[in-house]
């Protein structure tokens, strides 16, 4: 019980300390002692364990960090270290590395980062290993090749282009597709992009005649172009959804047009809406990253290399994990306790 | 003998004259061109597609055509279009009349057209800047009260389908409301006297002021007309979604403004259609719409449309010119 108030007042004062000695450099020999009251009060509850640093380059307003800071929580209070989690309020490259430079001047115990930018990274997290601070890689993977790649220890997340490919193989599952077409809502996006890769690479395996389709972000052009496309390749009877951004739309579209059982979606990721879908069976099923692992194990890791020097090796994959009629019920429930 | 070539040559110049004679031209020639390309799109259904596909951008275009002619930009529109629906559902899931919804989320996107007229006539910065800011603050705000979540209509309303519910076919109402609205703008901008203060305070501020033309509220109030018609679109589509997205239209705003360019509006002020406004957003809707009956490959799309508002506004302004002598 103790334990866990120590372990949520230390977070809290990482955040206040920042500001205090940001005032400190302003001057005042008052703020200075505040300071220092602050440093001990850190320092006594810091003595007794590790500091990790999580940095994504994703904020908290997200409501997918959201789960991944749940998990970093969760973790460092079952294992009693203090945990930091920074991350930009909306997506900026320069802000994010800024946080990773700034965690890592700050010589934690562990660093876990997601690779959002292999090159731009390299030059810090290196200097970061040399160091001896410990790195993790959550969510963005290196993907340059192997002797390229910066030396982290391991990394636990999702692969985007097994995603893909697990997607395809569960319609495969469901029925062989005369045609199949992919919408993609931000076409560019890499994360998007392998994920397509995935499916046409399984989908062409079989032969299947699969295409991409710049559906935007705006709803009603996602629906009248898809429906565009059903009309001109009316044998398609299998759409691929990378994102909720086109997954609503594409449900919106079956419903509508009451190609329910006739045409068959395929979503990533979650929302209710598409888990309400897998229930009505509109939608097949859809693709689960189970996040929470993202931000749960790179501290367990971190706390048991610390210990005793173990550490799983190459990629530790919390998905693609497959969410249908089956499961659909209980991972429900996970979604509302914020553990997806 | 002369006299002749001179009477015909004044014939094409009134012909020229027609300010949405680029954009009729152009959609024509479109149409031509896919209707050969695709034998699925000069179809009842899919023009049907195609103009209920246009509406929410045409509806946006026609209040940024109306600012745009009295001389300021409107970069807010996007995240208004986000905004007002945000506004209504979270309204109507808290169990509030749904008039009176509706009524606060249109009220909150005039406030947003009001304080960006203000700002910008009151500072002197550019509407560009103030309008800039105030999309980014609004973008801002839906992610921090939505979380980031979508937000879900839970409960159903019959209101919504004479917002975006079906007509017939692929006719959906908004693209009702988009025709009538645009006779309303076009009626309001060609002929009364609030329309010539328009053209005015866009075409010669100085004139116009100097004239006793009080520009300053009327550019106000285009401010006003082009956030409450982007709220009012963003609506529409959640009246057929009945789910808003705190991402929602992130690139329209600049979709608009092209729409209403090829429609013949100029980026400076003074000169513009409302009805060059519903083209331009057709053909853009149109061009989209057809490459993908047509089989092109879809990554192609964004480039096209590119090229398309560039010749559209070379030509427009070499019409111009012509009839300017």
């Amino acid at each position: 019980m103790n334990q866990v108030g120590e372990a949520y007042t230390a977070w809290e004062i990482c955040g206040n300390f920042e500001g205090a000695l940001s005032a400190f450099i302003l001057g005042g020999i008052f703020v200075k002692r505040l300071v220092t009251l602050l440093l001990v009060a850190l320092l006594s509850v810091a003595a007794m364990s590790y500091t990790f640093y999580v940095v994504s380059h994703g904020g908290p307003a997200d409501p997918f960090w959201g789960v991944v800071m749940k998990g970093v929580k969760d973790a460092a209070t079952k294992f009693g270290v203090d945990a930091v989690y920074l991350g930009p309020e909306k997506f900026s490259l320069k802000e994010f590395i800024d946080l990773v430079n700034s965690a890592i001047v700050k010589k934690p115990d562990g660093l876990v980062v997601t690779i959002t930018n292999p090159v731009a990274l390299d030059e810090p997290l290196r200097k970061a290993i040399e160091m001896g601070i410990p790195v993790v890689a959550i969510n963005v993977p290196d993907d340059r090749a192997a002797d390229q790649k910066i030396p982290y220890l391991c990394y636990v997340g999702m692969n985007e282009y097994l995603a893909g490919v697990y997607a395809a193989r569960r319609m495969l599952q469901e029925f062989t597709p005369k045609r199949a077409v992919i919408g993609i809502h931000e076409p560019g996006h890499a994360g998007l992009e392998a994920r397509a890769k995935g499916i046409m690479d399984i989908l062409g395996e079989k032969k299947i005649p699969v295409e991409k389709l710049d559906i935007t972000t705006d709803p009603t052009k996602a629906l009248t172009l898809l429906k565009s496309y059903l009309t001109k390749y009316p044998d398609t009877n299998a759409i691929f959804t990378l994102g909720p951004l086109g997954a609503h739309p594409a449900i919106q579209l079956v419903e509508e047009e009451n190609l329910v059982g006739k045409v068959k979606i395929g979503a990533i990721d979650l929302t209710t809406k598409i888990t309400d879908a897998i229930k009505k069976g509109v939608v097949v099923f859809t693709i689960d990253q189970q996040q929470y692992l993202q931000g749960y194990l790179p501290i367990v890791f971190l706390y048991l290399y610390k210990e005793f020097g173990l550490i799983p090796h190459e990629d530790v994959l919390t998905g693609p994990s497959i969410v249908d009629k089956s499961n659909v019920d209980i991972v429900e429930k996970t979604v509302q306790l914020g553990y997806r | 003998m002369r006299g002749i070539a001179l009477k015909h040559k004044i014939d094409w110049l009134n012909f020229l004259r027609i300010k949405e004679f680029g954009a009729v031209v152009g959609i024509v020639v479109f149409f031509v061109i896919f209707s050969f390309l695709s034998n699925r799109f000069a179809t009842l259904d899919n023009l049907m597609n195609t103009l209920t596909m246009a509406a929410e951008l045409g509806i946006i275009a026609i209040g940024v055509s109306m600012l745009m002619i009295s001389g300021e930009f409107d970069l807010s529109v996007g995240a208004v279009f986000a905004v007002a629906p945000m506004v209504f559902a979270i309204m109507v899931n808290h169990n509030f009349n749904e008039y009176f919804s509706l009524f606060l989320s249109l009220s909150i996107a005039v406030g947003i057209g009001v304080i960006n007229g203000l700002v910008t006539l009151k500072t002197g910065i550019p509407s560009f800047i103030t309008t800039l800011g105030m999309m980014m603050f609004w973008r801002g705000i839906l992610l921090a009260v939505t979380g980031g979540f979508p937000i879900m209509l839970a409960r159903r309303i019959k209101m919504l389908d004479y917002l975006g519910g079906r007509v017939i076919g692929g006719l959906r109402y908004s693209a009702i409301w988009f025709l009538l609205l645009t006779i309303v703008f076009w009626f309001v901008l060609e002929r009364t006297k609030y329309g010539n203060w328009t053209f005015a305070t866009g075409g010669n501020l100085g004139a116009a002021k100097a004239l006793g033309i009080p520009s300053e509220r009327v550019k106000i109030m285009n401010f006003v007309i082009s956030s409450i018609l982007a709220g009012f679109a963003g609506l529409t589509t959640f009246a057929r979604f009945k789910i808003v997205d705190p991402t929602l239209e992130q690139e329209l705003e600049l979709e608009a403004i092209a729409s209403a360019v090829m429609g013949g509006t100029l980026l400076t002020g003074g000169y513009g259609s409302i009805l060059g406004a519903l083209i331009g957003a057709t053909m853009i809707s149109m061009v989209r719409n057809g490459l993908v009956l047509a089989g092109a490959p879809a990554y192609w799309y964004r480039a096209f449309i590119g090229i398309i508002l560039i010749v559209a506004a070379v030509i427009n302004a070499r019409i111009r010119k012509k009839v300017a002598g």
